[in-house]
């Protein structure tokens, strides 16, 4: 790719000492953060943390720094003291970070940098951009560029598929005609793993909602509504998301059986030796399956939730977003090494290499077939941020989730998120 | 954690130095204030102000960072109308009354055993210590795979159909698991208590009873339990307060679940932090703080004046 030569080859080794350095210790991290290294460049803290690609990164890091010499960037890939940091008005200079409610909640007390006037942030598409907003919005700023989609629906074993010759079904009574076919033939027709809660709301949950109602309205309803939220309010969730959760234990009739005790791994290495024709599992679950069988044919399907094949959404979440803090010091250099990242060649390639999706206007196609039934729903903009990642923290979801799947009680469950939701609001009001 | 930390802090300005003279005494008091100082200070600064901070934002709306209000005891009042907070209370409180009686009382069987007169004593007692220094979250990981893989494999070979699904996928039976898992990392600390106790009580009282006639049973219900007692309070309050702080073994077994089934309160407090509930969950900590302070000086009042002594 590129000819190595003595100081890139020494870079690396630069980068990983310091790297662990501030992976050590926070305060590590801010000595090696703090003012300019010998040499005259600006140092500055770059936090990125996705387990699967923090040496993909630290091989742009390690270019980068090799290619300019006016900045040094330093990656921390330890993420756990980040609100600590904010707090101590010591955060990273720009981070490259999963943007989900918690990461919204910098932007809504107004502790990141308006990136409005980039270039770059013009070319970001505006239907990625909203997503952005739908979880927090501070003043009229672009306070986080979106760098990385994923996109999720079911995955499919298409050797099962074509074996009992069932199509991708297109709306809901079709998805439960195709179950109905595969458990008449013995085939587990949607695997599931109750046991870590996390990939029910990720699956049964988000799929099923999210094609089944607006699930960013209702929450952005649901928000203006603050302290008089409640089941009987206008908006709630035993009015909206009854049909939803009844649709959820439909699906459970189709699910194997000893669902409650299997975890994701156990999922995983399910679907892949071809157990089950269904798997409501996002993209990074993909390579996990190829890992264990890489003979299994994989593709990926939007569920449908209603009888309308036009409702049909995929679930999207900003995996990679970058964003820079206010309290950082150094804003032009970290501005610096966020126009490279935003390089259309570094965002396309880090995209097409991890199954996601670039954030820019006429991003290229996804060209790998295990995920590319996902594409004109992208293409289209048809896409939802899971229910589920609507919780703050305060409110157990995920836990009341797997109450639902063990006792099938549509009713309690509603009820108590209601109830929780406007006691939440009514405390922080 | 907080208790135990007053007790040992407390307990160094109750020793009075014995010894005749004036001069002496006064010195050695110098020297005890100061091994007291460093201790004192740190208490103060890690645990005491921390703790007070905390309390004070009880009464706001504080998120942990950001603007923030008095909102006065509104975080109290919408806590006690909280069915999940409530149900964390007893689950607590079930799970840590059970686990004492269950801990206490195998400690001591194993105690009783490990002291007789039987061959390989040392080794034994080492293995059955072991449990002791592995770190909770390693034990629950581990039981969780028992549990959930080895368990209901074993119950469909056997045929027996109601446990090839987890103990820890069972709303009703969950907490169990979590029982013995607990009782497993605690009763090694026991035993070492108790055989403490036990190697105190001296061989020729045992002699004079059997010479007397008094079986096994009878030397045990007025020999060994009545000099054992203090140790049994011991057990039994700093066990009690522990297993009210139950939190690791919890996480890696359950997560709280199934649903909330088995949600703490210290999960339920630690839960808020990163939830945005900082300061109402600060509430529920303070109203967790007082309720355990309570219980002990109950246990405490209760057992006063309980304790027997040979002298």
């Amino acid at each position: 790719m590129r000819t190595t030569t003595m100081s890139q080859r020494l870079f690396p080794r630069r980068t990983f000492l310091l790297g662990s350095l501030a992976g050590a210790t926070a305060g590590g991290a801010l000595l090696a953060g703090r003012g300019s290294s010998g040499d005259g460049r600006t140092t500055i803290r770059f936090l990125q943390n996705k387990p699967e690609v923090v040496t993909y990164f630290d091989a742009l890091v390690a270019d980068f720094n090799a290619s300019q010499s006016e900045v040094h960037v330093v990656h921390d890939s330890t993420p756990t003291a980040l609100v600590p940091q904010f707090v101590r008005g010591t955060p990273p200079d720009l981070a490259c970070y999963n943007y989900n409610l918690e990461a919204s909640r910098f932007v809504a007390r107004g502790a990141l940098s308006n990136l409005g006037g980039l270039a770059d942030a013009r070319r970001i598409d505006p239907g990625v951009q909203d997503l952005v907003a739908q979880y927090a919005q501070y003043k009229s700023q672009t306070s986080v560029l979106p760098y990385s989609i994923t996109a999720a629906g079911v995955i499919y074993n298409k050797d099962v598929f074509e074996k009992f010759g069932v199509s991708v079904p297109r709306t809901w009574s079709e998805l439960l005609a195709a179950c109905r076919t595969f458990k008449s033939k013995g085939i587990v027709p949607v695997v599931q793993t109750f046991k870590d809660t996390w990939t029910i709301s990720q699956g049964l949950f988000d799929y099923v909602s999210g094609s089944a109602l607006d699930v960013a309205g209702f929450f952005s309803r649901l928000q203006a509504l603050g302290p008089d939220a409640g089941p009987n309010a206008e908006v709630s969730f035993s009015k909206d998301f009854g049909d939803a959760v009844e649709k959820m234990l439909a699906l459970l009739a189709y699910t194997n059986r000893d669902a409650p005790s299997r975890n994701y791994a156990d999922g995983n290495v399910a679907f892949a030796r071809g157990d089950a024709a269904m798997y409501l599992q996002g993209p990074w679950a993909i390579g996990e399956i190829a890992k264990i069988n890489p003979k299994v044919r994989v593709g990926t399907f939007a569920m449908p939730g209603t009888e309308n094949p036009d409702d049909t959404k995929v679930r999207v979440n900003l995996d990679l977003a970058l964003w820079i803090p206010n309290a950082s010091s150094k804003q032009d250099a970290a501005r610096a090494f966020l126009r490279y990242l935003m390089r259309p060649d570094v965002m396309d390639t880090y995209n097409a290499k991890n199954l996601a999706w670039s954030t820019t206007k006429n991003a290229p196609k996804a060209k790998d077939e295990r995920v590319s039934g996902l594409q004109p729903y992208v293409d289209a903009a048809r896409f939802y941020q899971g229910a589920g990642t609507y919780f703050p923290g305060g409110i157990p979801v995920l836990n009341y989730l797997q109450e639902l799947v063990l006792s099938r009680n549509a009713k309690a469950f509603l009820t108590q998120l209601d109830d929780d939701w406007a006691r939440y609001a009514q405390r922080n009001a | 954690m907080s208790l135990t930390a007053v007790k040992e802090a407390g307990s160094g300005t109750v020793t009075q130095p014995p010894g005749p003279g004036k001069v002496r005494p006064r010195k050695a008091e110098r020297t005890y204030y100061l091994m007291l100082v460093p201790a004192v200070l740190l208490f103060t600064l890690f645990i005491t102000l921390p703790g007070l901070v905390g309390m004070f934002y009880s009464l706001t709306d504080y998120a942990g960072f950001g603007d923030w209000k008095f909102i006065g005891i509104r975080n109290y009042t919408s806590m006690f109308g909280d069915p999940r907070i409530l149900d964390s209370y007893w689950f607590t409180i079930w799970f840590a009354v059970v686990t004492t009686v269950v801990v206490n009382t195998l400690a001591l069987l194993l105690a009783l055993g490990l002291n007789g007169r039987i061959k390989w004593k040392t080794g034994l007692r080492g293995i059955y210590f072991i449990p002791m220094v592995i770190s909770g979250i390693v034990i629950a990981y581990v039981f969780n795979y028992l549990f959930s893989n080895a368990v209901p494999q074993f119950a469909a070979q056997l045929g027996w159909t109601a446990g090839e699904t987890s103990l820890l996928a069972n709303e009703n039976w969950a907490w169990l698991a979590i029982v013995i898992v607990t009782a497993w990392q605690a009763v090694p600390g026991a035993v070492i208590i108790y055989l403490a106790g036990l190697m105190a009580i001296p061989n020729e009282i045992y002699e004079a009873a059997q010479l007397d006639g008094a079986g096994a049973w009878r030397r045990f219900r007025s020999i060994t339990f009545p000099l054992l007692f203090g140790y049994v309070i011991i057990n039994t309050i700093l066990g009690f307060k522990g297993f009210l702080n139950a939190y690791d073994i919890i996480v890696g077994l359950t997560g709280g679940g199934p649903g909330t089934a088995t949600m703490s309160v210290a999960m339920t407090i630690f839960n808020g932090f990163a939830g945005g509930d900082y300061a109402f969950q600060m509430a529920n900590a303070v109203v967790f703080f007082v309720f355990t302070v309570l219980v002990s000086l109950l246990q405490l009042l209760f057992v006063r004046n309980r304790e027997v002594n040979l002298s």
